[in-house]
C-alpha cells in the first residue's frame, strides 16, 4: 500500500500541468500579418540533408521533418509570413507565433500557449518587455531578449525568456534556410 | 482470494466505490479529450501521431530532396490547430502518462484481488488492465516510427482500457452492494 501511495504521489508530482491559451492563434495572425486578407500554408518537407543543415545551424530540427510557413497576402502581394513554433522543456511546451515581414526581418513574436505552471513566469517576462527585443531583428542576428529583461525578473521568468529566445532562433533559421524554397 | 470485497468493512467498500466513480468520471473526460484531439477512427489517430502534414500516408521517410507544397487556408483554419503529436511531444506524453496509467492499473488490480472470480479470470483482468496502456503507447510509437496502420493498436489499447475498467467496476459494484452470500 505504501508503494502505491508513493507511486501515486510521484505520478502527480511528475505530471505536466495542462496547456492554456495566452493569445488565440487567430489574434496572433491578425497582429503578425496585419492587412493580409488571403493566406496560404507553405509546407516544406525537409530532406535528410536539409534536416541536418538546420540542426548544424541551430541545434534543432523539426521533429517530423516539416516546417509550415503561413504566408499572408493582400491583392496578391505578400505582406509577410508567420510560423508557429513549439519549444519544449521539463515544465511542458510553449507555443510561439513568429511573424516576418517581406524583407525577412522579424515583425513580432507572440506567446500563444504555455502550461498552467509556466503561465505566470511567461507573463512576467512579457511584462518586462521581452518581445520588444525581437522586433526588427535580422535573420542572422541572435535573439537576446532574455539578456535584456533578466535583470528585471526572477529566475524562472528568465528561464522562460531563454526558451522564447531559443524558439525565435529556430524560427529565424528555418525562415532563412527554407522560406524561399520552391 | 487475498481479501473479499463482499465482506470487507463498509469503509473499504465506500473507498472502492468512490475510487471507481472518480476514475469513471476521469475516463469519460478522457474519452471526450480523445474525441477533441485525436479522434476514434484509425485515420484520425494516424493523422495525430503519424508524420506531419497533408500527405500523411505518403511521407513516411524524409524525401530525397526538400519538397514544398502550398495551399490556400483561411484564418479559421490557421486558428484551428490540428492537434499533431510529434516525436518530442510523444516522448513527453509517454513520460507523463505511463506512470499514471500504471498507478490506475495497480489500483484496479488491487480491487480485482478482492473480487470473487476464478484465479484465471483475476489473472486475465490484471493482464488486461496493464496491457491496455502498453498497447496504447506502443500503438502511438509504432504509428510514428513504423506505419500509420498501427493506429489500430492505439485504438485497441484505448478500448481495452475502457473494457478493463468496465469489468472491474461492474463486478466490484455488484459484489460489494448487491451480491451477498
Amino acid at each position: 500500500m505504501k508503494t502505491l501511495v508513493f507511486g501515486a504521489v510521484t505520478a502527480v508530482l511528475l505530471h505536466i500541468t495542462p496547456t492554456v491559451v495566452l493569445v488565440k492563434r487567430q489574434d496572433a495572425v491578425t497582429r503578425l500579418l496585419p492587412g493580409a486578407d488571403q493566406f496560404a500554408a507553405r509546407e516544406v518537407h525537409l530532406s535528410s540533408t536539409d534536416s541536418r543543415r538546420i540542426h548544424d545551424a541551430v541545434g534543432w530540427e523539426p521533429p517530423d521533418g516539416m516546417v509550415t510557413f503561413y504566408v499572408g497576402k493582400r491583392q496578391d502581394q505578400v505582406t509577410g509570413a508567420l510560423m508557429f513554433m513549439r519549444v519544449d522543456c521539463q515544465h511542458g511546451p510553449l507555443e510561439l507565433a513568429i511573424g516576418f515581414d517581406p524583407s525577412g526581418t522579424i515583425r513580432g513574436v507572440e506567446v500563444t500557449k504555455a502550461t498552467v505552471e509556466m503561465k505566470p513566469w511567461v507573463l512576467d517576462a512579457l511584462r518586462a518587455g521581452l518581445t520588444d527585443a525581437y522586433r526588427g531583428l535580422g535573420l542572422e542576428q541572435p535573439p537576446a531578449g532574455a539578456e535584456r529583461v533578466k535583470s528585471k525578473i526572477g529566475a524562472m521568468p528568465g528561464y522562460m525568456a531563454e526558451l522564447i529566445d531559443k524558439g525565435v532562433m529556430h524560427a529565424a533559421a528555418a525562415y532563412r534556410l527554407f522560406y524561399g524554397r520552391k | 482470494m487475498l481479501y473479499d470485497l463482499r465482506h470487507s468493512d463498509l469503509r473499504v467498500r465506500w473507498l472502492v466505490t468512490l475510487l471507481l466513480a472518480t476514475l469513471g468520471t476521469s475516463y469519460l473526460f478522457g474519452a471526450w479529450m480523445v474525441a477533441l484531439y485525436a479522434g476514434f477512427s484509425p485515420r484520425k489517430v494516424a493523422e495525430t501521431y503519424g508524420p506531419a502534414g497533408e500527405a500523411v500516408m505518403a511521407m513516411q521517410m524524409p524525401p530525397d530532396t526538400t519538397m514544398v507544397t502550398e495551399r490556400p487556408v483561411s484564418t479559421a483554419e490557421m486558428g484551428e490547430e490540428m492537434h499533431h503529436v510529434d516525436r518530442d511531444l510523444l516522448v513527453q506524453d509517454t513520460h507523463v502518462h505511463m506512470p499514471m496509467y500504471a498507478v490506475i492499473a495497480a489500483c484496479l488490480s488491487v480491487i480485482t484481488l478482492g473480487l470473487t472470480v476464478p484465479r484465471w479470470a483475476g489473472l486475465a483482468i490484471i493482464t488486461l488492465l496493464f496491457a491496455a496502456p502498453w498497447l496504447d503507447f506502443a500503438g502511438m510509437w509504432l504509428t510514428k516510427l513504423a506505419s500509420p496502420r498501427f493506429a489500430i493498436v492505439t485504438l485497441t489499447g484505448g478500448w481495452a482500457m475502457a473494457l478493463g475498467y468496465g469489468i472491474v467496476a461492474a463486478l466490484a459494484t455488484y459484489q460489494m452492494w448487491w451480491r451477498k452470500p
